[in-house]
């Protein structure tokens, strides 16, 4: 890798500070003035902004064109991209599009099955899986190939990301699956969002182990509870999520008018928690559709001005 | 509905339920034009068996079997239930109503169960019609 | 084997309709045994499908054959003098034997009674299960016998996504997570190394991908 940090983020992660990231869902329409909307609440507050690719299955604006978007007003995102809807060709493609536009930094995801989208009749790629993504992009930053060994003139070198995923089954591959990652070229990782801290400190603490936390920047991933019933949803409808009783049962305590503050409460105990866990760098902020609770959070955990 | 509606019936049944018809204490057998089939046990009761007693011109079709739990062969009256359930539900598909076709459970000399079962079989009958593939 | 699940009665009506002689062409081999186009199965269609039209005062005339398999001219052409005495061939064969009687009778319409759907095997009793997709590549010596390339919903070649939860796929939770058979069984083995091997991407030309394939073995041929 190239002395001279790739991205801001990086930038910041190498530096040790504490790093900020959210995400911007594109929207279900060709409106950019959306997605400029969505950037002007998160700026300031983050050092980069994942933006999603058709989440769930769901048809919206590509994440390479809404990305685009959040540089022109000065914000750094991080593409993220599945490998359930583009073949290696097209994935390829992107990523050298993706960099000629300015964009640094990527996130190699497998993508929510399409069945849960809004086009469950379509065909699904999958012709690479994310750990090919990974390496892929590895491979075009660091030897300046393709898949097919071709030398590419000005290749692109992003700062590559992954997702992990302490809280789905099996617990004791999900290290494994982590080093992996890791050996395939992931400079940094950002979680599913975290309600059982007890179980994300267990895997933590085996990725520590395995001296893991030294080879790789890993951000907790944190989603703020609106209410008991979207914390009994995520937990029972969302695959790979673990919401403890204890946590529900707190959210449902409270009246209605005060859930929303309770669920923000959680949440700054969450970030402080991880700021204290070695091996954590960053916080990776997922507040999906309420773009414009993130500044709040970002304010009431003390982690603003960003550096 | 026909007044004088006087309705078909192929009555399938095991020996082991009952030897033979003769045997069955029918009452009203006025009401209804019967024939019998005999099977060694019940789970012969094949599909095709089933449908073309209907395609003879059957207005419906009863599968007398024994009591569960008491079948000679133990699980045949098992099977004779999912084959009649499968042909009910084709006989819907092809739009001849699945209510023509009966499974009872009797237990071998119950003549009450067997009448009880009887009227059930013409109120359900009466509902439905005559075979309109005939 | 190859199984299939024969089309509705609705959608069979409707593709017959243009013929009032048709026969119902059943197949001996996997039709069979998946309860979809053996010879019983063609009796019974004949049977419902005679019941039907009645009720619909529709005419039809419906003979019934059956021949050992439908992918093999020896056994096709038995079925020969029934197809010529009627305009219409409705075939319970797979989608392989409805094409190889359509194309060796060419002026008779030769149609599907099946939705030809996977290859498997029969797991239990009236359970058949897809094991297979036919990739042309096997790697099953990897993945301790249990393939992702058919029964991981996404393909995964280097673990499990993040859906996988109990055992389960986030797809339908009564399907098994492949990859966590794959890690249960390579437990077993004491293959757990495996995990840790970076599996390439997959080269799809060896399957259909690569269009339509063909197998042809010269010491076979005269």
């Amino acid at each position: 890798m190239s002395e001279k940090p790739i991205s801001r983020l990086q930038e910041i992660l190498t530096k040790g500070e504490f790093a900020v990231t959210a995400e911007c869902g594109p929207p279900r329409g060709a409106n950019p003035g959306i997605v400029r909307k969505k950037g002007e609440m998160l700026n300031g507050y983050v050092d980069a902004v994942n933006v999603t690719d058709n989440q769930t299955a769901i048809v919206r604006m590509s994440s390479i064109a809404a990305c685009a978007h959040l540089l022109h007003m000065g914000l750094e995102p991080v593409m993220q991209l599945v490998v359930r809807d583009r073949n290696r060709i097209a994935l390829q493609s992107d990523i050298m599009g993706a960099y000629s536009l300015g964009i640094r930094n990527i996130l190699c995801l497998s993508g929510d099955h399409q069945s849960f989208g809004s086009q469950p009749d379509a065909l699904n790629v999958f012709d690479i899986d994310s750990m090919n993504l990974i390496r892929t992009v590895q491979t075009m930053r660091d030897d300046g190939k393709d898949m097919s060994g071709f030398e590419l003139n000005d290749p692109p070198r992003m700062f590559i990301g992954a997702a992990a995923n302490p809280f789905a089954d099996p617990f004791e591959y999900r290290v494994i699956r982590l080093a992996k990652k890791i050996d395939a070229g992931a400079d940094f990782i950002q979680t599913q969002c975290i309600y059982n801290m007890d179980r994300f400190k267990e895997w933590i603490k085996m990725a520590r182990e395995e001296g893991l936390t030294e080879k790789v920047y890993i951000l907790g991933g944190v989603t703020p509870l609106k209410s008991a019933g979207m914390a009994k949803f995520m937990n029972n409808k969302v695959a790979g999520m673990d919401v403890p009783d204890a946590l529900i049962k707190r959210m449902a305590g409270v009246p209605k008018d005060k859930a929303v503050e309770e669920g923000l409460k959680i949440c700054q105990e969450t970030i402080a928690e991880l700021r204290d866990i070695k091996g954590v760098h960053g916080v990776h902020i997922m507040a999906i559709e309420w773009e414009d609770i993130v500044g709040k959070i970002v304010k009431e955990a003390g982690l603003t001005p960003r550096p | 509905m026909t007044e004088n509606f006087k309705p078909k019936i192929t009555l399938f049944h095991c020996i082991n339920a009952f030897g033979d018809a003769d045997e069955l204490a029918l009452n009203d057998k006025d009401a209804f034009e019967i024939q019998t089939v005999k099977m060694a046990c019940s789970s012969m009761v094949k599909d095709v068996f089933l449908l073309r007693a209907f395609e003879a011109g059957a207005d419906g079709v009863i599968v007398m079997v024994c009591p569960e739990g008491q079948c000679r062969y133990i699980e045949g009256n098992i099977r004779a239930k999912k084959r009649v359930a499968w042909v009910q539900n084709l006989l819907d598909e092809i739009g001849l109503d699945g209510r023509r076709l009966f499974l009872n459970n009797m237990a071998s000399g119950d003549n009450a169960a067997v009448n009880q079962a009887m009227d059930n079989v013409l109120k359900n009958l009466a509902e439905v019609g005559p075979n309109p593939a005939v | 084997m190859i199984v299939g699940e024969q089309k509705s009665i609705a959608e069979i009506k409707a593709i017959i309709a243009p013929y009032k002689k048709i026969l119902i062409m059943g197949c001996g081999t996997c039709v069979k045994t998946c309860f979809a186009g053996g010879e019983d199965e063609v009796a019974v269609l004949a049977s419902a499908l005679r019941l039907a039209c009645k009720k619909d005062g529709k005419d039809i005339e419906i003979e019934e054959f059956t021949v050992e398999r439908q992918c093999e001219n020896e056994f096709i052409q038995e079925g020969a003098p029934a197809i010529a005495r009627n305009e219409g061939v409705l075939s319970l064969a797979c989608g392989a034997g409805v094409q190889a009687v359509a194309r060796r009778f060419a002026n008779t319409p030769v149609l599907p009674g099946v939705n030809t759907t996977f290859i498997g095997v029969l797991e239990k009793q009236g359970v058949f299960t897809e094991e297979c997709s036919g990739c042309g590549n096997c790697g099953l010596a990897v993945f301790g016998g249990i393939c992702p390339v058919t029964r991981c919903a996404k393909k995964l070649l280097n673990g499990p996504c993040g859906g996988s939860q109990n055992g389960k796929c986030e797809v339908n939770p009564e399907t098994d997570c492949a990859w966590q058979l794959i890690i249960d069984r390579l437990k077993t083995l004491g293959q757990m190394d495996n995990l840790r091997i970076y599996v390439a991407p997959k080269n799809w030309q060896t399957s259909l991908s690569g269009g339509p394939r063909k197998m042809v073995r010269e010491d076979h041929m005269i």
